[in-house]
């Protein structure tokens, strides 16, 4: 009784105007319903004590002590719910303290989880009878107020007033009870209690949509597509009917939850509640995402998840809030105390076919945290998704529409680029692999992004990297031209997808000719117009704007060797590689490509290398037309070696338009020489004024070698034919004698004779020199006693295997030429000016070295260059400028 | 034989083919295929300046302008001006090289055929000027110019007398010749 110590206090004055009688009156009174109330709330449900416990209240009231009895009693409520229910209810989550999901032991899981979710069920039935019980009390006591407050202000009063604020006193007391003893672990296991609901709900929800993907089947079964498009976005309300019949089947497991859900609200944990369930939706959401999407691009995933949605967190989101709706419309407990994210209960389905608005709320995040989930997946495995372009384009897709949702593009560009960083620009992949990727990419974010924006921003690292590589022209060029794309190992033949492009440019460029009249231009520039968009926030203004960003995969190749004019320098070398190396005149394809090439370089560019094409063609003419006047004027003389001009077949090039060629002297057989001069006196009877120059290194032979016990077919490079020849005389021969012989200088010959001692035709023995070996011819296979590598087959090795038997010039040799004419500028120009800057050169180089080679190197190429005539002491820098050596 | 002159006439107007077109474009841009083909000449004559790698000439444009240019002459050997380095510029009229260009030397130079503004009395300069010069051959005639002056004609006349009472005291001529030239730079500034 320490309360009425206390209270004595409060109604000092008015305790002075007492009598004894009522003195007495009031603590007998006040005694009785101390002694009753806490009989009533012990009682558990026996209500024998309410009559009194009403007279002793009301008597207390008719003194004016209505706050004291309203305040006992609602302490003794609170002590009486703290120590009973709070108590019991936390000391039955007590056991699982410890236990927190693990994927270690999953029959242990099992059984905890129904454990728990038992134990959940019957703690919140249990606190909630108990608080019913004492809310019941409370109505008892809120009564007894009322009836006195209306005999005293004969009704005028508000009747409720009272009952409602003591019920949300008493809310507020149970709620702040219980939160105030809150175990750290509870939310935890709320947490999985609902992801297992879920969980269940989402396998039965699975089986029912392969049920009703069966039925639908069954129904329409040309209308596949179509009929799964409408059932996902289409027609809601009637699918949704439907699903909901189906859905009541688990109804029982909805109410349950339901159950839990409405519990939970009662003793005022309704954020908590929402935050759990909320988790374990986003929870079970990406662990769909994951599921379906997991390492496959090869299928869209985006409206698998949508229709999963709206299936099973949506589904039973609409269940539950419609049965907390039928509950909670009636009598809301706390409307305050809902949090934020809460959807509103009363705005709950109600079967008239609008989806409430909490529900429709719930769908959008669903929707953007699923994209978002997506969308972090796809960039995360951006790199692997465009290595496989082609196949993984409907990863591609998908990724595009939840950027476009989610607008985190800047995120995309991020990651993508340090994973190129760190994956493909390094020392460890070829240049082949890095331009196919390249144009994957390209390819990919072309989808993504039409306007080229973030393709600019995750191309530069690529080019910048690439422009490093000694082997990118070339490697462009192999790719452009070659179908095989160089790259035999490569995941199909990315070089076709090159010539692809080449060719759709082709189509493109007649589409565009073809109804190239003033009205369709006016038609197509209203159409752009009405098309255009501001660019991306991402954009950086000073790259100019869209139309001048559109994306051509050509043109962004190209971009990384900075001018076309190097790549069509390397295509005219490996043209002619490739034309010298042709012993039939069948330039068919190199045609095409040429014609291609010239669409996109245009025809200026291209000529020299028509000009080749045309001599081969050339060639072919006068070849043909040397050879017939062979038979019109037969020489018998000439038939004592069986090579006759028949077997000689000369490709004729105008050498001015050809890349330079590298001259390396040989001596051919006497016979082949006599040939070659036949063939020249003939070409200049046939073509008067003009005379033949053999480079004899050039061209192919084929030839048959038989020995003793075998023959071999070998197409060779003169040198080496000339080479093997000199044994058909001599078996024997010191490499110092053969050099002489064939005309070259040993290394060389050392180099090419490999050639032949691989193929096991001649045997190296050490001589007495060391620098001198003896090389012989094996006659016969048995004789030595390892078997060569091949027997007698048609042995097809086209010169330029190894290295430096290129048949012109390689770049580099070209570029050091060219760059000797430059060290010349730069000397004129340091010798009048003193002192250049960098920059200064690199422009005075750009406006008067513009005749052939013209200058077209770029500023860090040329930086090298400079800084190599420093190394050889040539010019000096100091303070950022140039200067002469003295 | 019949195949092969068939096959020539297919090609000749193949050939005869893109000439077509030039003359009419010359005709409608007389005036600026005028100033290519000035601008083609001196780029010419600079990349054969720049090929030729006499020793002791140099010359390059300036920054942005074609007919400007900056030149440089050694002092040719066993003269009195070897060793020393001469700034010439050089600027070319717009119908070069029908004029010839003009040249003078920007370092003073004590010479009897150069006046103290840098003027240069050469022949080849003025009356005996022929399209057939270039840039090269012009720097080669002043950078012999500076060894054998002609003194007939003298626009110095003071290192005219100097030089004519040389007597193979070359040291002296070239002493005057620095004094006067700082005297005369002094004088002009």
């Amino acid at each position: 009784m320490t309360c009425d110590t206390s209270t004595a206090g409060c109604g000092l004055e008015k305790l002075e105007s007492l009598s004894d009688d009522s003195i007495t009156e009031i603590s007998e009174n006040w005694n009785g319903f101390c002694s009753s109330s806490e009989a009533l709330l012990k009682g558990s449900g026996d209500l024998s004590f309410s009559d009194e416990f009403v007279m002793r209240a009301k008597n207390l009231c008719k003194h004016g002590l209505s706050s004291l009895v309203e305040q006992h009693f609602l302490r003794c409520i609170e002590e009486i719910f703290e120590r009973n229910g709070a108590k019991r209810f936390w000391s039955y989550f007590e056991p699982y303290r410890n236990a927190a999901p693990s994927e270690t032991n999953k029959d242990l899981m099992q059984i905890l989880e129904e454990e728990i979710q038992q134990v959940i069920c019957k703690a919140l039935e249990e606190i909630s009878s108990q608080k019913q019980f004492q809310e019941k009390c409370l109505l008892l006591l809120a009564r007894a107020l009322q009836s006195y407050e209306k005999d005293k202000l004969q009704g005028q009063a508000n009747p409720d007033s009272t009952r409602v604020y003591l019920f949300s006193k008493y809310q507020l007391i149970v709620s702040s009870v219980l939160l105030a003893s809150l175990p750290h672990h509870f939310p935890g296991i709320l947490h999985w209690y609902f992801k297992g609901r879920l969980e269940e709900l989402s396998t039965i929800a699975a089986a029912n949509f392969e049920d009703e993907e069966e039925l639908g089947m069954d129904d329409k079964m040309d209308l596949d597509e179509k009929s799964k498009l409408p059932y996902k976005c289409g027609d809601l309300d009637s699918d949704i009917n439907h699903k909901y019949a189906v859905f009541s089947e688990n109804n029982k497991l909805v109410k349950n939850i339901g159950m839990v859900v409405r519990n939970l609200r009662n003793i005022g944990f309704t954020s908590m509640a929402e935050d759990a369930y909320a988790s374990a939706i986003f929870f079970l959401l990406k662990d769909k995402v994951h599921d379906l999407a997991g390492d496959d691009y090869r299928n869209s995933v985006l409206e698998s998840i949508k229709a999963w949605i709206q299936a099973v967190p949506l589904q039973f989101l609409r269940a539950l809030l419609d049965y907390l709706g039928d509950f909670t419309s009636c009598n809301d407990p706390s409307p305050g105390l809902k949090s934020p994210l809460a959807s509103h209960p009363s705005l709950c389905y109600s079967g008239t076919g609008i989806p409430s608005e909490g529900l429709v709320r719930w769908q959008l995040r669903l929707e953007y945290y699923a994209y978002e989930t997506l969308q972090d997946l796809r960039i995360a495995k951006l790199f692997e998704i465009i290595v496989d372009y082609p196949d993984s384009a409907p990863a591609i897709e998908d990724l595009k529409h939840c950027l476009e949702y989610t607008g985190q593009h800047s995120k995309l560009v991020d990651s993508f680029i340090s994973s190129l960083r760190y994956r493909l620009l390094t020392a460890g992949a070829s240049t082949n692999d890095i331009l196919h990727q390249y144009v994957s990419t390209i390819k990919a974010l072309r989808t993504i992004d039409p306007a080229g924006v973030f393709l600019e921003a995750v191309g530069e690292p690529i080019r910048e990297y690439l422009r490093g590589r000694k082997d990118t022209i070339k490697c462009i060029v192999t790719m452009l031209t070659d179908g095989t794309g160089g790259n035999p190992n490569g995941p199909g033949s990315s070089g076709d997808s090159l010539l692809e492009e080449l060719n759709r440019d082709e189509e493109s460029q007649e589409n565009t000719t073809v109804d190239d009249d003033i009205n369709s231009d006016e038609r197509q520039a209203w159409i752009n117009a009405q098309n255009w968009e501001p660019d991306p926030v991402e954009a950086d203004p000073s790259k100019g704007s869209r139309y001048r960003r559109k994306v051509d995969i050509l043109g962004m190749i190209v971009g990384i060797i900075g001018s076309k004019d190097q790549l069509v320098n390397e295509y005219r070398v490996m043209l002619a590689e490739k034309l010298l190396n042709k012993s039939d005149y069948d330039i068919d394809a190199e045609i095409r490509t040429l014609e291609l090439l010239k669409i996109h370089f245009g025809e200026s560019s291209m000529q020299k290398c028509e000009i080749m094409l045309n001599d081969l063609i050339d060639s072919k003419r006068t070849n043909t037309n040397i050879k017939a006047t062979i038979k019109h004027q037969p020489q018998p003389e000439q038939r004592d070696l069986d090579v006759s001009l028949e077997n000689l077949n000369a490709t004729i090039i105008s050498s001015n338009f050809w890349p330079p060629i590298q001259d390396e002297a040989v001596n051919l057989p006497e016979p082949v020489e006599q040939l070659l001069n036949d063939y020249a006196k003939r070409y200049t009877e046939v073509k008067t004024p003009r005379k033949l120059i053999w480079k004899k290194n050039l061209g192919s032979v084929k030839l048959e070698l038989q020995f003793e016990d075998r023959a071999m077919q070998f197409n060779v490079t003169p040198l080496h034919a000339s080479i093997i020849m000199q044994f058909q005389d001599q078996k024997k021969w010191t490499s110092k004698n053969l050099a002489a012989a064939v005309g070259v200088p040993v290394d060389v010959l050392n180099r090419r004779i490999n050639f032949w001692i691989s193929k096991g035709v001649l045997a190296e023995s050490m001589g007495a020199d060391s620098a001198d070996h003896t090389l012989t011819l094996v006659e016969n296979m048995n004789d030595t006693g390892k078997s060569g590598p091949i027997d007698g087959g048609c042995e097809e090795l086209l010169a330029g295997e190894d290295d430096g038997e290129r048949s012109d010039a390689s770049v580099e040799d070209q570029l050091r030429k060219e760059m000797t004419v430059y060290e010349k500028f730069i000397t004129g120009m340091l010798t009048n000016f003193g002192s250049m800057a960098l920059d200064r050169i690199h422009n005075t180089l750009k406006m008067f070295c513009i005749a052939d080679p013209t200058y077209d190197k770029s500023l860090q190429q040329l930086q090298s260059f400079l800084s190599g005539l420093v190394a050889e002491e040539k010019l000096e820098f100091r303070d950022g400028m140039y200067f002469l050596k003295k | 034989m019949a195949t092969m002159n068939s096959g020539n006439n297919s090609n000749t107007p193949a050939t005869a083919a893109p000439v077509m077109p030039s003359p009419k474009q010359t005709q409608t841009t007389a005036k600026t295929v005028d100033t290519q083909s000035v601008l083609k000449r001196l780029q010419s004559e600079l990349m054969a300046l720049m090929m030729s790698g006499d020793s002791g000439i140099s010359a390059f444009p300036e920054e942005d302008n074609i007919f400007c240019w900056k030149g440089t002459i050694t002092g040719s050997k066993d003269t009195v001006f070897e060793g020393t380095e001469y700034k010439l510029s050089l600027s070319f009229p717009a119908d070069y090289p029908f004029k010839p260009p003009k040249v003078k030397f920007e370092t003073g130079c004590f010479h009897p055929n150069v006046d103290v503004y840098g003027n240069i009395c050469l022949d080849i300069l003025q009356d005996k000027w022929s399209s057939a010069y270039d840039v090269r051959t012009i720097l080669i005639s002043i950078q012999s110019l500076l060894g054998e002056p002609n003194i007939s004609s003298p626009l110095n006349t003071q290192a005219a007398a100097l030089w004519c009472n040389q007597e193979g005291n070359s040291l002296s001529f070239l002493n005057t010749g620095r004094w006067l030239r700082s005297y005369t730079s002094l004088v002009c500034s």
